[in-house]
C-alpha cells in the first residue's frame, strides 16, 4: 500500500469565498476514497483542482503511478489524463448527440494509435483494429449495466438520467484509468439503482482500480468506502475510516445540521411508518380542479415515455408525482409547461388548454415550472437572474420590491446577489430557482426534482421553502425521487412506473402502502 | 425548367454551355468542405475568404515573378493559407462561438482592407491580371478535387482525429477529461480548413484572368456560411450539396434574376425554419416536413391507438 494520491495544503478561492482552504490528504492505492461534505463545501472544486480543470492558489497535488511520481498541479487537464486519472461530472458531460459506443469510443482516445493517415484508406488490418474497438466499447457498457444491444446506438441525450451516468462511468473507465473520480455518481437514482451503482464501485475496486467516490447518500458511501475524509466549507475537518467520521461530532453537526433527528428518518428503508394521517383532504380527485390531465400519452420516437396518465390538482394542494427513474414524471412535467408537444389526450389548467397554448402564455397565467437541473444562467448573477424571473411582467416596480422581499426571505440569495449564480452551490441554485419562478406570480407551480444531488441538510431547507410558499397560497405538483420526503408534505400523491400511474391517496396512506416500496424500490 | 431539360437530355451539351457555372459550383463545394471541418469540430470561422485570398494571390504572384511550374504555385498557395491560418489560430482559437466568429470576420477584413489594398505588389485596389490563367483546361483539376477532397475529408471524420473533433464539438470539458488535446485538435481542424480554402482560391485564379479583392470581403464569407447552413453539417455531403445547390440556383431561376438576392434569403430562412440541420441532416437526404404537417398527420389517426 502506498499513496497514489498526495494533496499537500491545496488552496483555491473564488472572489473571497474559499472554496477549498488548505486541504492536505492522501489516497492510497488499491482504495475506495470517499469524499463527502454539505452543498458547497469545495468537493467537486476539489475534483477539479485534481483533473486540471481549476488552478490551485497554492499546494500540491502528486500522483504516483508505474513510472513515477507526477506533479498534477497546473498542468491542463487533458494531461491529467494522460496519467491516468479519469472522472465523471457531477452536472452530467455526454457527447449528446453522439451514440453511447461513440461516447465511449471518444473515451478510448488516449489508447488508439494515430490512424489518421491510414484510416484514408481502409483496408483489413485496419478494419478489424475498428471492430475490436467497438467490441471492448460494447464490453464497457454491458459491464456498468447498459445492455448494447438495447443501448449501444441511441443517442446520449435520449438515454434516461440513470442511464446517462452510467454511460459516463462507462467513457470515462474507457480511458483504462489508475484512479476514478466519480462525482455523484448516484445522484437522482432510486435505492435499487444505488445498489447497482455500489455493485459496480465494489466490483472495479476488486478489478485493481482506485476509486475516489463523492456523493450525498452516507449510505452509499459509509457502505462502500473504506476511507473517507469530510470537507465543509472548503476546509478538511475529519479524515478515517467510515465508523469513526459517522461518529465524529464535529461532521454530525456540519453535513446533518441541527435537524440532525429529523434528516435520518429520511433515508429511504429506514423510514419509520408512524406519522399520523392528520390531513383533511380525501383521497378521491378533486370536484372542480385547478388542473386536470386525462389520457395523456407521450413519446420519443419509438419509446412511449407516458402511456395514459390521467390526474388533477385542486386550489391549494400540494401533489406530488413519484417513481423512479425514467418512469416518465419530467415527460408529464414538461409537456404541461408546454416545452414538449403531444397530441394524445387532454390537459387543462383552468379555462387553458395546456396542449395548444404557447409556453408563454402558459406562464401568464400562472403556471410556472422549476426545471429539474435548476437551469440557471451561470454566468449572470443572482440578481439578473430573478429579474429575468419577472421579466414577463409588466409592473417593474412592484416585482423589484418582491424581489427585494425575495433575498431577504432567502439569506442565501441575499449574501450571494452579486456573485455569478454559476457560482452557487446545488442547493443555493435551486432555491434561485425556485425563487426565480415565483417572481412570474405563479398559481401552480411545477417543481421538478427539487432536492435532487443535495446534502439531507440542504433537502430540509429546500423543502422548508416549498412548505412556505405552500403556505402563501400557491398550488404544487412536485416530481421527486424521495418519495418519503415528498409523501410527507404532500396532500396527495401518485406513484408513476414505466409511464402509468400505479397507485394514488393521500400523502399520509401512501406512506404505508407497502406496494410503494415496492413500486419504488423495484422490489 | 430548360436547364434540367438539357441537364438530362444533352448532357454534353450542357456541361459545354455551363462550363463557367460548373467550375464555380466546384469552387464553392471546395469553399463548403473548408468550412465543414472548422463546424465539425465544433467552430464558427468566417475567416475562410481570406484564406482564399491569400491562396489565391500567392499563386498569381508566384506565377508572375517566379519561374516555378503552376502546380507548385496553387501547392505553395495553399500551404502559405495554412502557415497563416496556424499565426492567426493562435490568439484567435481562444475565442468561442460568436466572438470567434467576430474575430475571424476581424482577421479577413483586415488582410483585405490593410494588406491587400496597401502592398503595391497586390496591385492595391486594381486588383491583378492572371497571365496563366485558363478558364477551359482549369475546370478539370477543380472536377477532380471536388470528390477527392470530399472523399479525404469523409475519412478523416472516422479517424482518431476526427473522433475528437466530434467530441470537442459535443463537449470541448468532457473531451479534455478523455485525454483529448482540446487546443491541439482544433488548431489542426483551423489549418486544414485555411488550406483547404487557400487551395479554392488557387484554383479560382486558374478559370479568371483576374485577381479581383473586392471577391475576398465579407459577403464572399456569408456566402460560404449560407453553404453550410443550408446544405447541413452532420457530414461533408451536406455543405458540398448546399454549395451545388445555392451556386446553380441563379441559373435555374433566371426568370427571377432580378429578384435573386430575395430568393436566396427567402431560402436560407426557410430551411432555418422547417429545416434547422440542413438540407442533408441526420440520416441522409431528409423530406422537408414542417412540424404543422406531421401534427395534421397525427391528428387523423384515432387517438386511441395503443
Amino acid at each position: 500500500m502506498s499513496g497514489l494520491l498526495q494533496l499537500t495544503n491545496l488552496k483555491r478561492s473564488f472572489g473571497g469565498v474559499r472554496a477549498v482552504d488548505d486541504v492536505s490528504l492522501e489516497i492510497e492505492e488499491g482504495t475506495i476514497f470517499g469524499l463527502i461534505g454539505p452543498n458547497g463545501a469545495g468537493k467537486t472544486t476539489l475534483v477539479n483542482l485534481v483533473t486540471g480543470y481549476v488552478r490551485p492558489q497554492s499546494g500540491s497535488i502528486r500522483l504516483q503511478n508505474a513510472t513515477g511520481a507526477s506533479e498534477l498541479a497546473r498542468r491542463p487537464p487533458h494531461a491529467v489524463a494522460g496519467l491516468g486519472v479519469a472522472r465523471t461530472f457531477q452536472t452530467l458531460r455526454l457527447y449528446r448527440n453522439l451514440t453511447a459506443v461513440e461516447n465511449v469510443l471518444a473515451g478510448m482516445h488516449l489508447r488508439r494509435r494515430d490512424d489518421t493517415l491510414q484510416q484514408l484508406v481502409p483496408i483489413g488490418p485496419l478494419l478489424r483494429e475498428d471492430r475490436r474497438r467497438v467490441e471492448r466499447a460494447r464490453e464497457l457498457l454491458e459491464r456498468v449495466g447498459l445492455p448494447p444491444g438495447a443501448f449501444g446506438e441511441r443517442r446520449a441525450a435520449t438515454l434516461s438520467y440513470g442511464d446517462q451516468r452510467r454511460l459516463e462511468v462507462a467513457r470515462a473507465l474507457a480511458l483504462n484509468p489508475h484512479l476514478l473520480i466519480l462525482d455523484e455518481p448516484a445522484a437522482g437514482m432510486n435505492p435499487a439503482e444505488k445498489d447497482r451503482v455500489r455493485a459496480l464501485i465494489q466490483q472495479l475496486n476488486q478489478d485493481g482500480l482506485t476509486v475516489l467516490l463523492i456523493d450525498h447518500d452516507m449510505r452509499l458511501v459509509m457502505g462502500v468506502c473504506r476511507h473517507i475524509a469530510v470537507l465543509n466549507f472548503g476546509r478538511k475537518i475529519a479524515d478515517g475510516a467510515p465508523g469513526a467520521v459517522s461518529q465524529d461530532p464535529a461532521v454530525i453537526a456540519a453535513y446533518l445540521g441541527t435537524q440532525a433527528q429529523k434528516s435520518a428518518t429520511h433515508v429511504p428503508g429506514s423510514e419509520a411508518l408512524d406519522v399520523a394521517a392528520a390531513r383533511p383532504s380525501s383521497s378521491g380527485e378533486p370536484a372542480s380542479p385547478l388542473l386536470e390531465v386525462r389520457d395523456l400519452a407521450v413519446s420519443y420516437g419509438a419509446i412511449q415515455a407516458v402511456r395514459g396518465v390521467s390526474f388533477g390538482v385542486a386550489k391549494g394542494e400540494i401533489v406530488a408525482l413519484i417513481g423512479a427513474n425514467g418512469a416518465g414524471k419530467s415527460t408529464i412535467l414538461n409537456t404541461l409547461s408546454g416545452v414538449l408537444r403531444t397530441h394524445a389526450g387532454v390537459a387543462r389548467f383552468g379555462d387553458l388548454d395546456l396542449m395548444t397554448a404557447a409556453p408563454d402564455r402558459i406562464v401568464r397565467q400562472g403556471l410556472v415550472q422549476v426545471p429539474e437541473g435548476r437551469e440557471i444562467l451561470a454566468r449572470l448573477t443572482v440578481r439578473e437572474n430573478l429579474e429575468l424571473g419577472a421579466w414577463a411582467r409588466r409592473d417593474s416596480r412592484a416585482a423589484h420590491g418582491e424581489i427585494e422581499r425575495l433575498m431577504q426571505q432567502f439569506p442565501i440569495l441575499g449574501q450571494r446577489r452579486d456573485l455569478p449564480a454559476g457560482q452557487l452551490s446545488g442547493g443555493e441554485q435551486q432555491i434561485l430557482a425556485i425563487a426565480r419562478g415565483l417572481l412570474a406570480r405563479p398559481k401552480l407551480l411545477l417543481l421538478d426534482e427539487p432536492s435532487l444531488g443535495l446534502a439531507p441538510q440542504m433537502v430540509d431547507t429546500v423543502f422548508d421553502v416549498i412548505q412556505t410558499i405552500h403556505n402563501d397560497g400557491v398550488t404544487i405538483l412536485l416530481v421527486e425521487q424521495n418519495a418519503l420526503r415528498a409523501l410527507e408534505i404532500a396532500d396527495r400523491a401518485y406513484v408513476v412506473e414505466t409511464g402509468r400511474i400505479l397507485l394514488s391517496g393521500t400523502g399520509a396512506s401512501l406512506r404505508r402502502n407497502p406496494e410503494v416500496q415496492k413500486a419504488y424500490l423495484g422490489g | 425548367m430548360d436547364f434540367f431539360i438539357q441537364l438530362f437530355t444533352d448532357p454534353v451539351g450542357f456541361y459545354n454551355q455551363h462550363e463557367l457555372l460548373i467550375a464555380q459550383i466546384g469552387i464553392n463545394a471546395i469553399l463548403a468542405i473548408a468550412i465543414f471541418v472548422t463546424f465539425y469540430s465544433g467552430q464558427l470561422t468566417l475567416a475562410n475568404a481570406g484564406f482564399m485570398a491569400i491562396g489565391a494571390y500567392t499563386t498569381v504572384l508566384m506565377s508572375l515573378y517566379l519561374p516555378t511550374p503552376l502546380p507548385l504555385n496553387m501547392l505553395g498557395g495553399a500551404l502559405l493559407a495554412g502557415f497563416i491560418g496556424f499565426l492567426v489560430g493562435l490568439p484567435v482559437l481562444r475565442l468561442r462561438g460568436i466572438f470567434l466568429a467576430i474575430a475571424t470576420i476581424g482577421f479577413v477584413e483586415a488582410l483585405r482592407l490593410g494588406v491587400i489594398l496597401n502592398v503595391p505588389i497586390t496591385g492595391e485596389g486594381q486588383g491583378l491580371k492572371n497571365p496563366t490563367a485558363d478558364p477551359l483546361g482549369g475546370i478539370l483539376p477543380i472536377l477532380i478535387s471536388v470528390p477527392v477532397l470530399s472523399y479525404l475529408v469523409w475519412r478523416l471524420t472516422h479517424t482518431r482525429l476526427g473522433q475528437a473533433w466530434a467530441a470537442i464539438r459535443e463537449d470541448e470539458l468532457a473531451a479534455s477529461s478523455n485525454g483529448i488535446n482540446v487546443p491541439l485538435y482544433k488548431m489542426i481542424a483551423f489549418i486544414i480548413s485555411a488550406v483547404v480554402a487557400g487551395y479554392a482560391g488557387a484554383l479560382e485564379t486558374h478559370i479568371n484572368f483576374f485577381v479581383d479583392p473586392t471577391e475576398y470581403g465579407i459577403s464572399r464569407t456569408i456566402q460560404i456560411l449560407t453553404f453550410a447552413v443550408v446544405g447541413g453539417t452532420t457530414n461533408v455531403v451536406g455543405p458540398v450539396v448546399g454549395a451545388i445547390f445555392l451556386t446553380a440556383l441563379p441559373e435555374i431561376i433566371r426568370w427571377a434574376s432580378a429578384y435573386r438576392d430575395v430568393v436566396n434569403g427567402v431560402i436560407l430562412i426557410l430551411v432555418i425554419i422547417f429545416r434547422p440541420q440542413g438540407i442533408v441532416g441526420r440520416g441522409g437526404l431528409a423530406v422537408i416536413a414542417p412540424r404543422w404537417w406531421t401534427r395534421w398527420r397525427s391528428r387523423e389517426r384515432p387517438a386511441s391507438a395503443h
